[in-house]
């Protein structure tokens, strides 16, 4: 057990080591010019020699790698073109906003799709599981930006029923300052707070959902009909059970396995939605400051918000790995 | 050729799909000529026509520069087409060979370098690759494709490579290698065929996602520039507006979410065709 996780967090350290370089690579080596985002457009001689000096480009690109890395390590990734603040503690305070949202869409997601994957393959055939299955079929085709306006027209524009955007209502924007809104309004007791963050996450994270759930489907589809495919679950097939019975004692823990590994791969698309759904309902996360400096060119926190997504991702990916194995100790070392 | 009209038949929808997308294509080509408001395709602008339903004369309504949504949305499908067609054969061209020799030589320093490699850039998230590429080489058509490649081509490195070993261990193989095969002549003439099945369901798929990603691209910035057309950037051109005018952003989505389903349709329809032929052998 042991040697399977440090087996698992070395491969971890090195692709992150990876990641870096190639994010590097990208950064200074491709024939963009990283400099006209640094000082803006039409730059003095002067501006572009300082830029250059301040980013190290000066320097042999060894040493400059070699910074990078050290830097990094410390938690300095420069300081924000847009805010002037560093860019470690922009990523800080919008770090939870973010993950707030995709851990209640992934709880959802699953929590939805897996039921749905069943219902398909007892109704096999029939109707519901066509209609099931082109749902997740064309959620998993839904530009997420698009799907997250059509949200809007419907339940703010016509109905009425939530709110446009936002984290929270004006009156309590205080409670932003830190922290998950909704554990702390839980902590503080603050029914009113947590039913005005309820009212705000609730299109995100359907817009969310909705894109995710179809890869949920799919999945847990295609690993129960492996599982009823197997001896033991023709066995009890042969002394009567119903396929729901034996899917409900015994099949279901054995299809868990194949619908875990795609736990890190959901993860990855939800950060990659962010982008698009934060900066839409104005979610004041990661996503929403990604492209805010994309659009303003402002580089090192593009680079920052990079280097931390792709981090959380083999983070993810590396508690998958190590939940496999407990799921199911068969694992091979 | 009989073989393609044989898959259209397995299914009604891989029919559809065909059509569908055969039929955009052509019409994105054509609309310049048909449509009578080809001007709005290089940015000109009518105010007194400004936001008006979808009607008679405007099947898909006007947006808030008077121009003619059906016109704009047809034509945007050009953009979509290049980037799908763009990043697939830009995938291929890197990956396949990637994973061949790597498949070739497995178990190698080589194959270890080679895909230890590829595997970093599978290491980002989906789409922040794309993005962090695009933002540096700046924000155009050519520059989405290319962003969208560098981070895909690890899965078609991965499927040759996969093939690969199968294959060249299989009996046929090893008599051609003990006749004298070259490593070339081996991957050229008994292991790249293997795999184009492979390549055509994946590539098909894939077209799908890359159009929504570089739609999505270009709805943050990153991609497609005016005057050029694409549905991503119709949609974020629409955003000012949208709450009123939905129609301006609806049916370039609509369209986008049409095409990316016919893509993945054909891909799972390709993926059962062959299935289906390597049964009857």
């Amino acid at each position: 057990m042991i040697r399977y996780i440090l087996k698992k967090a070395f491969l971890m350290v090195s692709v992150f080591f990876v990641v870096v370089s190639v994010t590097f690579f990208i950064a200074h080596i491709l024939p963009g010019d990283p400099i006209s985002l640094w000082v803006g457009e039409h730059p003095t001689k002067e501006q572009i020699k300082t830029a250059q000096k301040e980013l190290g480009f000066d320097q042999p690109k060894t040493i400059q790698f070699y910074r990078f890395i050290k830097n990094l390590l410390k938690g300095d990734m420069g300081v924000s073109l847009r805010t002037r603040q560093p860019v470690i503690e922009e990523l800080r305070v919008r770090f939870l906003a973010t993950q707030e949202l995709v851990t209640i869409s992934m709880f959802f997601a699953l929590s939805i799709g897996f039921p749905l994957a069943v219902i398909t393959i007892l109704k096999e055939g029939k109707a519901i599981d066509t209609l099931i299955r082109v749902l997740g079929y064309v959620g998993m085709s839904f530009p997420v930006f698009w799907l997250g306006m059509l949200l809007q027209v419907v339940f703010f524009g016509l109905l009425g029923w939530l709110p446009l955007q936002g984290r929270l209502s004006g009156d309590f924007s205080s409670a932003i300052s830190s922290g998950s809104v909704f554990i702390n309004s839980v902590l503080s007791g603050d029914w009113n707070l947590l039913l005005d963050a309820i009212m705000h996450a609730t299109l995100p994270v359907l817009t969310m959902t909705i894109c995710i759930t179809g890869i949920v489907i799919r999945t847990s589809r295609s690993a129960l009909v492996n599982t009823m495919n197997e001896p033991y679950f023709l066995t009890y097939k042969s002394f009567g059970f119903t396929d729901f019975e034996i899917i409900k004692k015994s099949s279901y823990k054995n299809t868990l396995v194949p619908v875990s590994t795609i736990l890190g791969l959901l993860y990855g698309m939800m950060l990659g939605g962010t982008f698009f759904i934060e900066s839409i309902f104005d979610w004041p996360g990661l996503g929403h400051f990604g492209v805010l400096s994309i659009t303003t060119g402002d580089f090192p926190s593009i680079i920052g918000v990079t280097i931390l997504y792709s981090t959380s991702y083999i983070l993810i990916n590396f508690i998958v790995d190590v939940l496999y194995f407990i799921i199911d100790p068969r694992t091979k070392i | 050729m009989k073989s393609f009209f044989n898959f259209l038949y397995l299914k009604k929808s891989n029919l559809i799909a065909v059509l569908f997308l055969v039929l955009i294509f052509f019409l994105s080509f054509l609309v310049p000529f048909l449509s009578p408001y080809s001007d709005d395709i290089h940015g000109a602008v009518f105010f007194e026509n400004k936001n008006h339903l979808p009607s008679i004369s405007h099947w898909f309504g006007t947006d808030s520069a008077g121009r003619d949504v059906f016109t704009l949305t047809v034509y945007g499908a050009m953009s979509s087409f290049k980037v799908a067609f763009g990043v697939v054969f830009l995938s291929v061209l890197i990956g396949v060979p990637v994973g061949l020799i790597a498949g070739a030589s497995s178990g190698s320093k080589t194959d270890e370098a080679l895909m230890r490699i590829t595997d970093g850039f599978l290491a980002f998230p989906p789409i922040v690759l794309p993005i962090i590429i695009t933002t540096v080489l700046g924000p155009s058509l050519n520059n989405v494709i290319i962003g969208i490649a560098i981070s895909w081509f690890p899965w078609y490195a991965r499927i040759s490579r996969s093939q690969a070993i199968i294959i060249k261990s299989s009996d046929y193989v090893m008599v051609s290698k003990s006749l004298g095969a070259s490593k070339f002549h081996i991957i050229k003439n008994h292991i790249f065929p293997n795999i184009v099945n492979s390549l055509f369901i994946q590539g098909s798929i894939d077209a799908g996602y890359a159009i929504l990603t570089a739609a999505g691209l270009s709805f943050i910035g990153l991609g497609v520039q005016p005057p050029d057309v694409e549905w991503g950037l119709l949609i974020n051109t629409a955003r000012s507006q949208f709450l009123n005018n939905w129609w301006v952003m609806f049916f370039p989505g609509l369209f986008l979410v049409l095409s990316v389903v016919s893509f993945n349709i054909i891909g799972d329809g390709l993926r059962e065709y062959y299935n289906r032929k390597w049964d009857r052998i």
